[in-house]
Parts: C-alpha cells; structure tokens; sequence
C-alpha cells in the first residue's frame, strides 16, 4: 500500500488548492472526497429548461430533499439532505448549503472574488467590538496575488482602500441594465465597479476563456470558471503524487499514543466499510462547517480544542430582501443576451470607513445590481391580469427587470452562535450531525435595514419602478458563506489555528477554509479562503521540510 | 507523416474549418427542439373532460394572437405530466389540482369575474400556466426572443450612450 506524507479531507477550493500546492512540492498525498467524481465535459453542458422533464423544478417534492438552493439542473451536484441532515432549534433555523461531489462548491459557485482589507482585518481596533484577525493585509496580499495569477479573476482596477485591487484579466462589459445602475451611483454618490469573477476573459493556464453560455451555476462545460476540476486537481494528478479517494466519507481523525494526528477514519459511501488511512499529516479542507464537525466527532469535547471557542463564533453574511422592479429606459426595448456573462454591478461598502462612524450599526456590507432578460421572466406568475395584455406586460418588461441585492453585509461574530453534535441524530453512516444554534444581532438587523434603504435609494435614483418588498432578513446560512467555528488568533486561549490554519493544539493538523474566519468582513470569502490555504501550505511545507511537525 | 501527408491535413483543416465554425455556431446559438412529443398527448391525470376544460383556460390566460400562446406550447399537457409524477412525492399537490378542476367547472370561462382571478385556484392555474409557456421553447425563443445560453466569443456590453450618461 502507498505511504502517505498527508490526507487531505475535501476537494473544495481549499482541499484542490492544498492538493495542487502539496503534491507539486513533492508529496504523495490523498485526498478524501466523501461525494461522487464528476466528468465537466461529459456531464455540464449548456441546457434549456423544456429539455429537462420538469422544466428546472424537478418531480414535485423531489427536490426537497435537496433543501434551498437546487434545481432539477443541478441537484445532481448538490447535497442529499436526507442523507446528510443537520439539526436546529425549531424556531431559529439555519440554511445550510452543501454539496458532496468531487469539487464541491467550486462546481456551481457564484464566482466572486474578493480581497479583504485591513477595514476588516484590523476593524476591532477601529471600533472596540470584537477581535481582530492575527494577520493584516501585508501578511496575506501576496497570497492573494498568486491566487488570482493562478485561477483567473476578471475584473476592473477600483483604486479603493476598502476594496484592493489585484492581478486581474480584463473586466465583462457591463449590460444594459448594470450600465444604468452604475450612472445612478454616481448620482447617488456609491462606489461601483465590475463585479470581480473567478472566470476568465482569455485563455490561462490551458483552461478556455468564458464563452458566456451562462450556465455557470449549474456547472461549466470548458472550465472557465475557476473551480477543482478545471483548475487546481488537473495540475494535481499530473504530478502523479496524488491518489484521489471519492465516496469516502470521513467521519474521525485518528491519533496516535502521543495525541499527534495519525491518519483519518472514514466510510466507504457505498459498502459502509469503516477503514483507516495513515499519514504524519492531516488537513481538514471540507468546508467551514464539516470541518469542525469531524474535530468534535473525533475526540470528547472536541479534538484541538484546549481553547473551548471550537464550535463557537458561527457567522454567514447577512442576506434578504432587495430592491427590484423594472427600468423603464429598457422597457419594450428589443431582447438582448443579458445573462450570458456572470457577476452584475458591484457596489464595494462605503459605510464605517471614515472616522466619523455610522450611529446606528457598526461594520458593513457591499450590495450587487443586475437586471435585464433572464431565461426564465420570473416576475410573471405575479403580474396582474392575463390574456393579450398580460402576454405583451411580460413582454415589454422582460428586458428591463431589475434588481439590487445584498452580495455580503458583516454578521457580527458572537459566541452564542455556535455548532455542538446533536446528541440523537446521525447521518445515513451513522456519523453523529450537527446541531447549529445561530441567530442574528441587533447590529445585523440595523446594518440590513440601512441596506434595504439604500438599495431603495440606488433603485429611484436610477428612475426604476420599484417592485413593493418588505424587509426580510433571510435566516442565517442563507448566503451559503457559513464561515468561523475554528477560528484563527495568536492566543491559544480564545483559538483554534494560528494564523497559518494549523491548530494550536496538535502541530501535525491543519484546517483550511471558512472556519478559521475571525469576522466575516463583507467581501466573498472564497479568495481569502483560498489565500490563507496557500499561505498554511508554504508554512507547513517550510516546517515539514525542517522536520518540525 | 510525409509531407503530402501533411499537405492533405492542412488542405482539409482549411476546407473544413468554415464548415465547422459554422456548425458549432449553429449548435450553440440555436436552441435545441424539444426532445418531448407533446401532440397527440393523453391526459394522465385529469379526465378527458378536465383536461379540455384546464386547455381551453390556459388559452385563455395565454392566447394565440400575434404571437403563439398556451395552445401551440401544449401547456395543459405539461401540466397533465407534472400533476402526473407528483404523486410519489407531492401527493397534497394532486388535492390542489383536483380542487383547481372542481372550480373550473364553477366558473364562465366566457366571463371571467374579479373575484374569480383572486381565488387561489386561479392563481394556482395561472402561476403554472406561465411556468409551462414561459419554459417551453415557443414561449423562450419564439415569444421572448430570449438571446442567452449562446456560445461567443465576447460578451456585447452596453452600447447605448444615453445608458452612460448621467441620469
């Protein structure tokens, strides 16, 4: 049998990055994957909804089995909840978003990619609450450099201090609709730019540059979108360093007679054969929640947890309800391909910047706009009326639909919202679940309020008939950017990892992705996640190679 | 390879390569037929009765006019065939639809009331009626013009001056 030199948990874009980064420095590495492999180009293709038997919905009462965020387009690539259930308190419910395939997220992600800045590492400093993170911008913005060289994000230069710019390929045009929004925030004074992609505009890396089908979510066909399969597993397997494990669920880290980490324990996905596999390093990288579920299953109290915070300071970014109704410049105008290209209008955060703070919240949140003929006119069911009229209404507003959304507000990072392992339930491997207690602030409420009214601000300003919403704030885990419950800080005491993802407690086990998140900032967090992945894999190259794990 | 070899590979390439340019442009911009018979379609669900009842509100919800409507996208047999398979899953949704039925036999098609659009049974039947035209490829492509899921080499942004200017 193969000797191991690490085991890697998850093939994320952390897990794919640390894969990549590990086996090209010469080890031999596997990597566990407790979903299926997919085949992109035999298996993503661009599709049309009448080609699907339910038109997207999927046989009626299907899909809830795949909770919020599948479609009869790709639930294939999402998460069985059935199979993987998780428990809450009846009355505060928690949306969590997974997928278990080879890639995870990566397959069907939003894309967005964006640089944290020191307005987030460093925000306790500038107003009291909370900590701060153990790094700073210099610490990470060469990481994040290597990152975008690497995977490809296209974008536009923002020359923001809340929003550093990077290396970046040429930015998507902007539609009709975004060009509209992006007038009205000069008007109403809103920093605007590009929405930042992990897609590419030219060829990098031997991937193709989008051709812009708009199939992004439900998987790309050519591997323009940054994700596992297309970027980082393909540089991977080339080295012939890795053996790649799919339906593998892991379920404990083993450890040896010196506490040290030994290997992982994990379940055959097919057979339910419980097996073990060794090696003198292990990283979880299977995603924030996951990650933090295994180190509470594998030891009483929770392994690496001398610190008693693993579990706790569980954080999404705040979502709900926006801005939407139509553009009368677009309407009855003729039908233009405006959902080809991802991404939209991005609107960095321009609230606590200065000293002069905001009364009513701390903190802040970036908002999206967008708009234009989608495929599907979902505006239609509730538009009055029906006949000739009603068919020339949908018509004549199809191309000038528009919206303005929340793309991250801070959820402000709070020990009473936490994960623990319920007692009673266990997943179809008999692996016990979690249980996650979460619930937003006062401070959440306000800054989404201020939210819901600037959007309303930006939407008039661009002289849209605003459709009548109520502020909703969608329960937490709605944003699918679950971050925290591992967190990450100098003292031992109140952290899980230092700042190079690795615990403080065992030195031979690392844990990449959300969880070490300190705060949530208002930034996507998938750049910084990958980022911090290859800052700990130099470190623990660096130490490996001294002979210091 | 010999040089002729090679000479004969690059002829075809050239003689070829329009050909093919062409063709993948044509599989990418234009959409796909739909892979599902609809015509000569049997109710599987409702009674021969229902279903005609439930075909002659979707046209009127949707009608043919100057463009196509409920009639050509066979609405009332994709709704059929959804009602159809909820029955392994979503049994509660066949109770809605038979409900939906009993009041279309309660109401003039002829003379369709205020009251009447505000019933849930209507805006159960007109939520799925525009769900089931919208998706079908005459609803997509011949009534909305729809211009995505299309393969290009660069995204058209926005041309429009007055879009750029200031509002």
């Amino acid at each position: 049998m193969t000797q191991f030199d690490a085991i890697i948990v998850g093939s994320g874009a952390c897990g794919g990055w640390a894969c990549m980064t590990l086996a090209q420095q010469g080890f031999k590495v596997a990597m566990l994957e407790a979903g299926s492999a997919v085949v992109p180009a035999r298996e993503f293709r661009h599709r049309w909804p009448y080609e699907l038997d339910f038109r997207g919905n999927g046989q009626p009462g299907l899909l809830k089995k795949y909770f919020h965020h599948a479609s009869e387009f790709n639930y294939r690539i999402m998460c069985d909840d059935r199979e993987n259930p998780y428990t809450t308190d009846p009355d505060k419910p928690f949306v969590w978003t997974r997928s278990r395939v080879l890639g995870g997220r990566t397959l069907h992600w939003s894309r967005a990619s964006d640089r944290m800045s020191d307005f987030e590492f460093k925000a306790a400093s500038r107003d009291g609450y909370g900590e701060n993170w153990p790094i700073s911008y210099s610490d990470i913005a060469p990481y994040y450099d290597r990152v975008e060289s690497f995977i490809g994000v296209s974008a536009a230069a923002a020359n923001l201090p809340q929003f550093p710019d990077g290396v970046f390929l040429p930015p998507m045009p902007l539609n009709c609709a975004e060009t509209i929004f992006q007038s009205a925030c000069r008007k109403t004074g809103f920093p605007a730019t590009t929405r930042r992609v992990a897609q590419l505009t030219r060829m990098l890396n031997n991937r193709p540059p989008c051709h812009y089908c708009g199939n992004c979510v439900n998987g790309c066909d050519v591997g323009a979108m940054f994700s596992t399969v297309s970027t980082t597993l393909p540089p991977a397997l080339k080295t012939g360093n890795v053996t790649l494990l799919c339906d593998s669920v892991a379920s404990h880290v083993l450890l040896d007679s010196e506490q040290r980490a030994s290997g992982i324990r994990y379940i055959e996905r097919f057979t339910n054969r419980s097996l073990e596999l060794k090696a003198p390093i292990v990283i979880l990288a299977g995603s924030s929640l996951e990650n933090t579920r295994l180190l509470l299953n594998s030891q009483k109290g929770g392994l690496a947890n001398s610190s008693g915070v693993l579990g706790h300071y569980l954080m999404d970014q705040l979502v709900g309800a926006g801005a939407s109704g139509f553009l009368p410049q677009l309407k009855n105008t003729a039908i233009r391909n405006d959902d080809g290209k991802s991404g939209g209008l991005y609107i960095p955060n321009f609230n606590n910047l200065s000293p002069a703070k905001n009364p009513k919240f701390i903190r802040g949140y970036a908002m999206s706009a967008s708009g234009g003929a989608a495929m599907f006119p979902t505006f239609a069911s509730t538009l009055p009326g029906y006949g000739s009229t009603f068919k020339k209404d949908v018509k004549s507003l199809y191309p000038a639909h528009s919206l303005v959304w929340m793309s991250g507000g801070e959820m402000l990072a709070r020990k009473e919202n936490f994960v623990e392992i319920d007692p009673i339930v266990k997943d179809k491997w008999d692996i016990p679940v979690l249980k996650i207690h979460c619930t937003h602030s006062a401070n959440d409420q306000a800054l989404y309020q201020d939210f819901f009214n600037r959007a309303h601000e930006l939407f008039r300003a661009a002289k849209g008939e605003l459709t009548e919403t109520k502020p909703l704030l969608a329960p937490p885990g709605s944003l699918i950017h679950e971050v925290g419950t591992c967190r990450m800080g100098d003292d031992p005491k109140s952290s899980v990892l230092n700042s190079f993802c690795q615990t403080h407690d065992i030195k031979n086990l690392f844990v990449f992705g959300g969880g070490c998140f300190v705060t949530t900032g208002d930034k996507h967090p998938t750049l910084t996640m990958l980022a911090l992945t290859a800052r700990g894999c130099d470190r623990l190259v660096d130490l490996a190679r001294k002979k210091e794990l | 390879m010999t040089r002729r070899d090679a000479n004969w590979l690059i002829l075809r390439a050239t003689a070829i390569a329009p050909w093919l340019n062409a063709h993948q442009e044509h599989l990418h911009s234009s959409a796909p037929s739909d892979p599902h018979n609809w015509t000569n379609y049997r109710p599987k669900f409702f009674s021969p009765e229902d279903f005609q009842l439930l075909a002659s509100f979707t046209e009127i919800l949707i009608p043919t006019d100057d463009t196509p409507g409920a009639r050509e996208a066979h609405v009332a047999a994709f709704i059929d065939f959804v009602v159809d398979a909820a029955a392994e899953f979503a049994p509660e949704t066949q109770d809605h639809w038979r409900a939906a039925a009993l009041w279309l036999h309660s109401i003039d098609l002829k003379n369709i009331t205020a009251p009447d659009q505000l019933s849930p049974h209507f805006q159960l039947i007109k939520e799925m009626t525009v769900h089931a035209f919208y998706t079908s490829r005459i609803g997509l492509i011949d009534v909305l013009e729809y211009q995505g899921n299309a393969y290009l080499t660069e995204f058209p942004g926005c041309a429009h001056q007055e879009h750029h200017d200031p509002i």
